[in-house]
C-alpha cells in the first residue's frame, strides 16, 4: 500500500494505491493523518489506484471526513473502482463522501 | 453651510468628541448583539453610525439654538436593530432596556404615535446611556417591513422642499398601512405555525403517527423515536458492527417518492420490509468482515426491499440510488449488483 500526499490546484490530494485492508491500516492512517491538520483547502482521496478498503480503511476516511466538515471543508473521493464503491453502498456510506 | 457662532461652536464641540462617539457606537453595538445572541434573538440585521459632519452641519443649520451643548444632541451615535417580526421589536426593546440605561422622557414609540385613521412611520426609538456612563446614543427598533417603508419613503425624498400633492401622499400611507397589515399576517402566521408544529410533534410523541403528515419537521422528530434502530442493529450483528451515526433526513425524499404520506405509512414500511430488508442486507454483509455500518443501513436496506417488491426492478433500483447517492452512471452499476444478490432471496421468488 502506498499513500502519497501532494498539493494541486490549491487543494490537498492523497493517491492511495494498492489495498487498503486491515493489516496496512495503521501505517496508511499515519501516512493520512497530514489530512487532519489541512486549513482552509478541500481534500481530495485519489483512489483511481486503489483495489479495495476494508472496515479500518473506511473508518480512516470516515475521520479525515469528520475532522474537514468541522473546518467547513469538503472532502472528495476520486475514481474509485466498481469493488471499492460497492463497499461504501452496501455499509451506507454512499451518501456521506462526495464522489468525482 | 451656513452656521451661526453656536452652531460653529457644537459642530468644534462634536469633532473634539468624534474618537469617543466611534467607540462609543462599537461598544453599545458588541453589547447589544452578545445579549441578543445570549437570548436566541434572530435579527435581520444590526447597523450602527456615527452622524457624519455633513449631516449634523444641517441640523444645527435647522435647528441649532434648540440645542445648548453638544451632549443635548441624542442621535450623534445611532444603532438600528431590524428584526423579522413585529413582536421581535418588543423583546429586542426588553433586552435594550436591560443593557443600557433608557432616558424615558426623550424615548418615544412612534407605532403608538399615529391617529387610529393614520399610518407611516412604525419605529421604536430609545434614547440610551451605556451602564458605564457616557454620550447618550439612539437606538431604533423596527421590523423589515419598517425598515422598508422608511427607506423608501427617506429615498423618494418625502421629506423634502417641495410640497407633495396629497394624492401621493395618500399613496404613501396606503402603503403604509398594507406594510402594518402584513406585518401583523406574517406574525400571526407565525404563531399559528409554532402551535401546529407543536401540535404535531405531541401527536409523534403520542404515537397516534396516521394523524401526521410526512414532512421535514415531523420525519425529524419521528427520528428521534430511533424508528430504524432495531433493524440497525439486527443487520450489525452479523458483522459485530459498529454503528456509525449518519443524517437519515437524505431518505426523506425517497419516502416521500415511494407514496408515504404519514408517519404511519412509514411506520407501516418499516414494519412490512424489516425481514426482508434484514434478508438482503445479511446476504451482503455476511460474506464481507465489514464491521462499521451507518445508521442508515437499515432504512437504505428497507428501500431496496420496496422497490424491489414493488417490482421496480433494475431501472426501480437506478432511480433510488440516483435519489440517495446523487444521480450517476455508476449506480446502474450498483443496482446490476443489488439485483444479482437479490434474485435468489425468498421475497423475490
Amino acid at each position: 500500500m502506498k499513500t502519497t500526499i501532494q498539493e494541486q490546484d490549491g487543494n490537498i490530494v492523497a493517491i492511495l494505491v494498492g489495498n487498503l485492508d486491515t493489516a496496512v491500516a495503521a501505517e496508511t492512517e499515519k501516512a493520512m493523518s497530514p489530512l487532519n491538520d489541512v486549513e482552509g483547502k478541500d481534500i481530495i482521496i485519489d483512489c483511481t489506484d486503489l483495489a479495495y478498503i476494508s472496515s479500518a480503511g473506511l473508518r480512516i476516511f470516515l475521520g479525515i471526513l469528520q475532522s474537514a466538515k468541522a473546518k467547513d471543508r469538503h472532502v472528495y473521493i476520486k475514481g474509485i473502482n466498481d469493488t471499492v464503491r460497492s463497499i461504501f453502498t452496501i455499509t451506507g456510506f454512499s451518501n456521506i463522501f462526495e464522489f468525482k | 453651510m451656513n452656521l451661526d457662532p453656536h452652531g460653529e461652536m457644537l459642530l468644534r464641540q462634536y469633532r473634539e468628541l468624534r474618537p469617543t462617539l466611534q467607540q462609543l457606537a462599537d461598544e453599545a453595538s458588541n453589547q447589544l448583539r452578545h445579549a441578543l445572541r445570549e437570548q436566541d434573538i434572530y435579527i435581520t440585521a444590526m447597523e450602527h453610525r456615527v452622524k457624519t459632519e455633513k449631516s449634523l452641519a444641517g441640523k444645527l443649520e435647522l435647528k441649532g439654538a434648540k440645542y445648548r451643548s453638544i451632549d443635548d444632541i441624542t442621535d450623534l451615535v445611532g444603532l438600528r436593530v431590524i428584526t423579522f417580526y413585529t413582536d421581535e421589536v418588543d423583546k429586542v426593546a426588553a433586552i435594550a432596556k436591560r443593557v443600557f440605561d433608557i432616558d424615558w422622557q426623550e424615548s418615544v414609540d412612534k407605532r403608538k404615535l399615529h391617529k387610529l385613521d393614520s399610518f407611516g412611520y412604525n419605529s421604536l426609538h430609545y434614547i440610551c446611556r451605556l451602564k458605564t456612563g457616557g454620550p447618550r446614543f439612539e437606538l431604533q427598533m423596527r421590523t423589515a417591513l419598517q425598515h422598508v417603508w422608511s427607506t423608501i419613503e427617506h429615498d423618494t425624498g418625502y421629506k423634502g422642499d417641495v410640497k407633495i400633492p396629497d394624492v401621493y401622499l395618500r399613496q404613501f400611507n396606503r402603503l403604509a398601512g398594507m406594510m402594518e397589515l402584513m406585518d401583523d399576517e406574517f406574525s400571526r402566521l407565525r404563531i399559528v405555525l409554532t402551535n401546529y408544529r407543536r401540535q404535531t410533534l405531541a401527536l409523534v410523541k403520542n404515537g397516534q403517527l396516521d394523524d401526521v403528515p410526512l414532512s421535514c419537521d415531523t420525519f425529524r422528530s419521528y427520528l428521534e423515536l430511533q424508528p430504524f434502530d432495531r433493524l440497525n442493529k439486527r443487520i450489525a450483528a452479523v458483522n459485530q458492527a459498529e454503528i456509525w451515526p449518519v443524517s437519515m433526513m437524505v431518505y426523506l425524499p425517497v419516502l416521500e417518492s415511494f407514496g408515504l404520506e404519514s408517519l404511519g405509512d412509514v411506520q407501516r414500511f418499516i414494519d412490512e420490509n424489516s425481514d426482508d430488508a434484514h434478508q438482503l442486507a445479511l446476504s451482503q454483509l455476511a460474506i464481507t468482515d465489514l464491521d462499521i455500518l451507518s445508521s442508515n443501513t437499515a432504512l437504505q436496506y428497507l428501500c431496496l426491499v420496496h422497490v424491489l417488491k414493488h417490482n421496480g426492478g433494475r431501472d426501480g433500483l437506478k432511480s433510488l440510488y440516483d435519489l440517495i447517492n446523487g444521480e450517476s452512471d455508476a449506480n446502474g452499476m450498483l443496482a446490476d449488483m443489488m439485483m444479482e444478490q437479490a434474485k435468489t432471496l425468498q421475497f423475490m421468488q
